[in-house]
């Protein structure tokens, strides 16, 4: 059954532009100037119960406009969304019982009050019985490891340690899908990698369906299992991560160093580093054999070391962007040509 | 059903009220400056009334006694207005700034939720002093406090059910802060004032868009002649313009914009 589904889902903002020039701001107060921003332009996809979706794309791409419109803060300008079978602008209230969200840069505890004042507060706003909230904190300080923050005020707490008490606030009500939109933002790599384990569990511990944003690709590799990617509001890949991954798999990436300075020319091939002594290669095996290359870097001089590494799904990503932006240019040249 | 719901709301509203309390006690040396620091103002404005009205009588049809009621309803009905939603003069920052996400993501109404997240801790010395000023009025008595009470309920429903609808003007104008500042400095300044000393076609505008009529003028027409009777009148009207502004609110939402601010709850 699919939890989340977006059809044609679309978001026009209007927005005021400052006009420039003398009496600039005068005339804007007579005749104000707007320009229109489709920051979703009609994307579609489906999510199913128990799915682990990333939702990629650059800053500006549309992800927290459609996330928001998902969540039922937004309304869509068009389309529609259906989020556990309801309409998220139109039943907000009730799809709000089901989900939980954290948003990375958008605080639900209270600031100055310890993390247990906020979770009695969001027992009373989830309407969780008195009885039931304990064992379910309890349940949560526990996965959580936050014994000894639950007492601390929220200000004093480190920004991992705020996060990981983000995300068990949003479950204090058990919901079924769980927006995360940049949760690790700005968390060291030791925090990353617990908020990682952390989504991990839930997912496959409670069945939660996570509905994931990060700029972070190992969050995303480590916990998807399928990417939605969006570009200039529209989704221009929807795979699952395997098939992402194989992308990468077509391209490695050759490191090598020699005990003394060497040539390292290799026909149809330019290094993307270089020094006297070492290089690395960016290597399309469809277009060279592995063995050769290695080979050929084997011959050239004493070896102290080679290594073959799978292309980083960053670059793949950022590929992507590139290839759509790319090919939106042209299309922008073409129809102003004709 | 219902009931059940209210009584939701009403666990909802407590535990909310518990919060802000703490939030509040966190930093006891400012909580205890700005509550006395708001009675000393408050006083200093009576002394002001003392001298005039020592001078040249009865200011509109009002006597010492009747201003200092006044002011004294007026400063209770305000300060509970902020205590309990403290939010409410901030709404319409929270929503140009696009900070009202994190309440629509909870199944509360937004409105409710976002104006009682939040005291205001001035408004502590406000609630006070009316009843300081109550208590100073010859002839106190257990029913003038219950009265006093009564009358100070409503009028703090209607202090902010009208900041609400003019902080929500944001919705529609983005930056409606000067507006809507302005609106709530009449609504305050000439709840402060004696009816008597406005205009007929003024007064129109003191019993609808900006209800002191409702906060001040009646209420101490009712509290002279301990008129019980017209109390549940001053409720209906607060109820009147508590639905007005969750529906103007309501109305609003649907242009709500967002925004990626970086936010904490306070």
């Amino acid at each position: 059954m699919a939890a989340i589904v977006a059809e044609n889902l679309s978001k026009r903002f209007i927005l005021r532009v400052r006009p420039q020039g003398r009496f600039a701001a005068l005339r804007a107060l007579v005749r104000p100037e707007r320009r229109i921003v489709d920051a979703v332009k009609g994307v579609n996809f489906s999510v199913d119960e128990g799915e682990v979706v990333a939702f990629l794309g650059p800053n500006g791409a549309g992800k927290s406009t459609t996330i928001k419109m998902l969540t039922g803060i937004l309304t869509p300008s068009g389309g529609g969304a259906r989020v556990l079978g309801l309409d998220p602008a139109r039943e907000r209230k009730r799809l709000a019982w089901s989900i939980g969200s954290v948003f990375g840069q958008k605080s639900q505890l209270w600031f100055h009050l310890p993390p247990a004042d906020s979770f009695r507060l969001l027992g009373a706003v989830y309407e969780v019985e008195p009885k039931l909230l304990r064992e379910r904190t309890g349940a949560l300080v526990e996965r959580f490891g936050l014994a000894e923050l639950m007492d601390v005020p929220v200000r004093k707490l480190s920004l991992g340690q705020r996060i990981r008490c983000e995300i068990a606030a949003s479950l204090i009500h058990a919901p079924r899908v769980l927006f995360l939109d940049e949760p690790t933002i700005g968390l060291d790599v030791v925090a990353r990698k617990e908020i990682r384990r952390l989504i991990e569990e839930l997912n496959k511990r409670d069945g939660v369906t996570v509905f994931l944003t990060s700029h972070d690709m190992g969050d995303i590799e480590k916990v998807c299992k399928r990417a939605v990617i969006i570009h200039h509001g529209e989704v221009v890949v929807d795979e699952s991560m395997k098939t992402l991954k194989h992308r990468a798999l077509s391209r490695k990436h050759v490191g090598v160093r020699y005990a003394r300075p060497t040539s390292m020319d290799l026909p149809g091939l330019s290094p993307l580093k270089r020094t006297e002594q070492s290089a690395r290669y960016e290597v399309d095996t469809n277009r060279h054999a592995l063995r050769d290359v290695v080979r050929a870097l084997a011959e050239r001089g004493e070896l102290v070391d080679i290594t073959v590494e799978d292309e980083p799904l960053e670059n793949v990503i950022e590929q992507i962007y590139a290839a759509r932006s790319g090919a939106e240019a042209a299309a922008v040249t073409r129809g102003g040509s004709a | 059903m219902r009931k059940w719901r209210l009584a939701a709301y009403g666990r909802f509203m407590a535990a909310a009220f518990a919060a802000n309390v703490k939030s509040v006690i966190e930093y006891r040396v400012n909580f205890l400056v700005q509550t006395f620091g708001m009675m000393l103002n408050n006083a200093a404005f009576a002394a002001f009334w003392a001298v005039l009205i020592g001078r040249t009588g009865a200011v509109g049809g009002y006597g010492f006694q009747d201003v200092m009621f006044v002011w004294g309803l007026v400063s209770t009905a305000f300060g509970l207005a902020h205590i309990l939603a403290g939010n409410v003069r901030q709404l319409g920052r929270i929503i140009m700034e696009g900070s009202l996400d994190v309440y629509l993501l909870q199944p509360k109404d937004a409105l409710l939720n976002v104006l009682l997240s939040k005291t205001d801790v001035g408004a502590w010395g406000d609630l006070l002093y009316g009843f300081v000023v109550l208590g100073l009025l010859p002839g106190l008595s257990l029913e003038r406090l219950a009265l006093f009470c009564a009358l100070a309920v409503p009028a703090a429903v209607i202090f902010a059910s009208a900041f609400a609808m003019a902080e929500s003007l944001a919705f529609f104008m983005g930056n409606s802060q000067g507006i809507a500042g302005a609106l709530s400095e009449f609504l305050l300044s000439f709840s402060l004032y004696p009816e008597g000393v406005f205009g007929k076609g003024l007064r129109w505008v003191l019993y609808s868009l900006v209800p002191s009529g409702f906060v001040a003028f009646v209420p101490l027409r009712v509290f002279r002649s301990m008129d019980w009777p017209l109390v549940p009148a001053l409720w209906g009207v607060a109820i009147v313009y508590a639905v007005l502004a969750r529906a103007f609110f309501g109305l609003g939402l649907k242009r709500y914009e967002s925004g990626n601010r970086m936010d904490t709850r306070v």
